[in-house]
């Protein structure tokens, strides 16, 4: 009984470490935001928050807009890593010649905007969500492909030389040296992009769609409703720290056995590194089609109360 | 006659690296000169390089630039200054300071710079400010992180050593932890030089009346495609001579390293 007080007053503390400053600080946008310190006009206090979050989610259909801007960023996603990651196996193990060769093009379609080429991407691409889908998938490939293209050129050699001689095929050399040797590797690649993609969504939601929460704030903005600013904002921040913590949870799993530090590691949130079970990875895979397969239908979905004369209002608006 | 071997082997090292490039845009000017490209959506390289000669005469090209360069300057500039010294302190300068401020800058690096775009717009209204602030949001993260990591992969021996032989904090600092995550720090530099020069593009598509991004969606609403590309062509132009700044800034600066290829 002592030691269970114990250890929940330890655990408690620690919580309190953590994440103490984080109530500190909502703690001071209150007081600012009800004292008057700050203007509150441009300053909701939280429940006014938490309130049009509330309001959003009833009547203007947020979790529509949600599940919109997650799908756009995974789709982009799979994009990227089903180009991505096959080209820098071809550039860096198949023909490292042909990459040298390539390197400089590579880099320079590395640091072209595809936002600034939206357009033009409308016009290949049509309207709609390709579009958009292609916009992020163009964003995370770079990430990916560099880092995998490092990966995989970086595999210890001698690693690939014992292989070698122990008469190893060269599927056999990928599947068991060069694939593990470079995973989690390809997988920072992966984190990057996400967090790239997800920046430019929100860009490219607030200038050139009619849904998502980079829409929502974009509406809010021109409607002049703060306080739906911050609750869609408060969504954004949200949704960026879950697909964050989700990736990193899944290198935990994944990649437990890779020792690299991360800076930031003792302090994010998560446990200690262990495998992940064969059945948490397949309940993990079935969620994850789910939502998917949720978002795509939401995506029609916000197509049609978009159209539809009754709904459009709401959509837009719904306040008065 | 050596001295001609030498100039060959450097043209033709010149062509192993960029020949993809020169190709590239061959093949893009003969498909657009043959008609395989339709002509209003594709500018060749040749009208491209036109546009661009008259923007660069009229002066319309360096103004926005300037303004554009200006700002992720300043912005750069500013997260330069704050992230530097808090990546030290949280690479384990100061340990307490680390377990109470990472988590927060931790959730804080995961915002979304353009979600707080139309936040800055309201506190700081539309003018340069806001601008800057998402620059400095969008260039902190790579710096910090990039800083601590360097701190925190300081060999301890070198460190023991020179406790050992009785130097202090400052002088730890100064010959011991800088010198090593030298490389880490101009890797961070460089990231968020290149970072903040691509989100500064967005911003100033939402809000701005002059600069490249403006320049773009300028030529975006009124369909003007070549000037489109001139557009791109520029931002990637600076983009290489950012990237190739900071590298040669890191080739002189911490000549005694091997370069950090991430």
């Amino acid at each position: 009984m002592a030691t269970t007080i114990k250890s929940l007053r330890r655990g408690a503390a620690r919580a309190a470490r953590r994440y103490g400053i984080f109530f500190a600080i909502l703690a001071l946008w209150e007081f600012a935001a009800k004292s008057g310190l700050a203007d509150s006009v441009y300053l909701p206090t939280l429940e006014t928050v938490a309130g049009a979050l509330y309001d959003l989610w009833v009547k203007a259909f947020l979790f529509t807009h949600i599940m919109v801007s997650l799908t756009r960023v995974v789709t982009g996603l799979a994009v990227a890593l089903c180009l991505g990651v096959p080209l820098a196996l071809l550039l860096g193990r198949i023909f490292p010649a042909s990459f040298a060769r390539l390197e400089a093009l590579l880099r320079i379609f590395a640091l072209v905007n595809p936002y600034c080429l939206f357009p033009l991407f409308v016009v290949f691409f049509g309207v709609g969500e390709t579009p958009k889908i292609a916009v992020l998938a163009w964003v995370s490939l770079w990430p990916i492909f560099f880092s995998a293209l490092s990966a995989f050129k970086n595999v210890d050699p001698i690693l690939v030389k014992t292989a070698l001689a122990t008469r190893a095929t060269p599927f056999s050399l990928f599947r068991a040296v060069i694939l593990p040797a470079s995973l989690p590797s390809v997988f920072h690649g992966v984190r990057l992009g996400v967090e790239m993609s997800f920046f430019i969504l929100i860009a490219a939601e607030m200038t050139g769609a009619t849904a998502g929460l980079g829409w929502i704030i974009h509406n809010a903005g021109a409607l002049n409703q703060v306080d739906r600013i911050y609750a869609a904002g408060v969504c954004v921040v949200f949704l960026g720290v879950a697909l964050n913590w989700f990736t990193l949870y899944l290198k935990r799993g994944l990649f437990f056995w890779d020792e690299r530090r991360d800076p930031f590691s003792t302090m994010a949130p998560g446990g200690a590194r262990r495998p992940v079970g064969r059945g948490r990875l397949a309940i993990a895979v079935a969620v994850f089609l789910a939502l998917m397969a949720v978002g795509a239908w939401r995506i029609f979905e916000a197509e049609r109360l978009l159209n539809d004369p009754s709904t459009v209002h709401e959509y837009h608006v719904s306040r008065e | 006659m050596k001295n001609q071997s030498r100039a060959a082997d450097a043209f033709w090292g010149g062509f192993y690296k960029f020949g993809s490039i020169v190709l590239f845009v061959a093949l893009w000017q003969l498909s657009c000169a043959a008609g395989l490209a339709p002509e209003t959506f594709v500018a060749s390289p040749v009208t491209i390089v036109k546009t661009l000669g008259n923007y660069i005469l009229d002066g319309s090209l360096w103004r926005h630039s300037s303004i554009s360069l200006s700002r992720a300057f300043y912005g750069f500039l500013l997260s330069t200054l704050v992230a530097v010294p808090l990546g030290f302190l949280l690479g384990g300068w100061h340990k307490n300071f680390e377990r109470i401020v990472g988590p927060l800058l931790i959730f804080l690096g995961q915002f979304n710079p353009f979600a707080l775009f139309s936040i800055f717009l309201l506190l700081f209204g539309i003018g340069e400010t806001s601008k800057i602030a998402l620059i400095f949001w969008v260039a902190i993260w790579p710096i910090l992180y990039n800083v601590s990591m360097g701190v925190k992969n300081v060999d301890p021996l070198l460190v023991k050593l020179a406790r050992s032989m009785g130097l202090g904090r400052l002088g730890l600092l100064r010959k011991i932890v800088i010198p090593s995550s030298a490389s880490f720090i101009f890797n961070g530099l460089r990231l968020a030089a290149a970072t903040s020069f691509f989100m500064l593009i967005p911003a100033e598509m939402m809000g701005a009346s002059k600069g490249l991004g403006w320049l773009i969606i300028n030529a975006q609403i009124n369909y003007q495609i070549p000037k489109l590309y001139a557009g791109t062509v520029t931002i990637v132009v600076f983009g290489v001579l950012i990237d190739a700044f900071f590298r040669l800034l890191e080739r002189k600066i911490v000549a005694w390293r091997q370069p950090l290829n991430l």
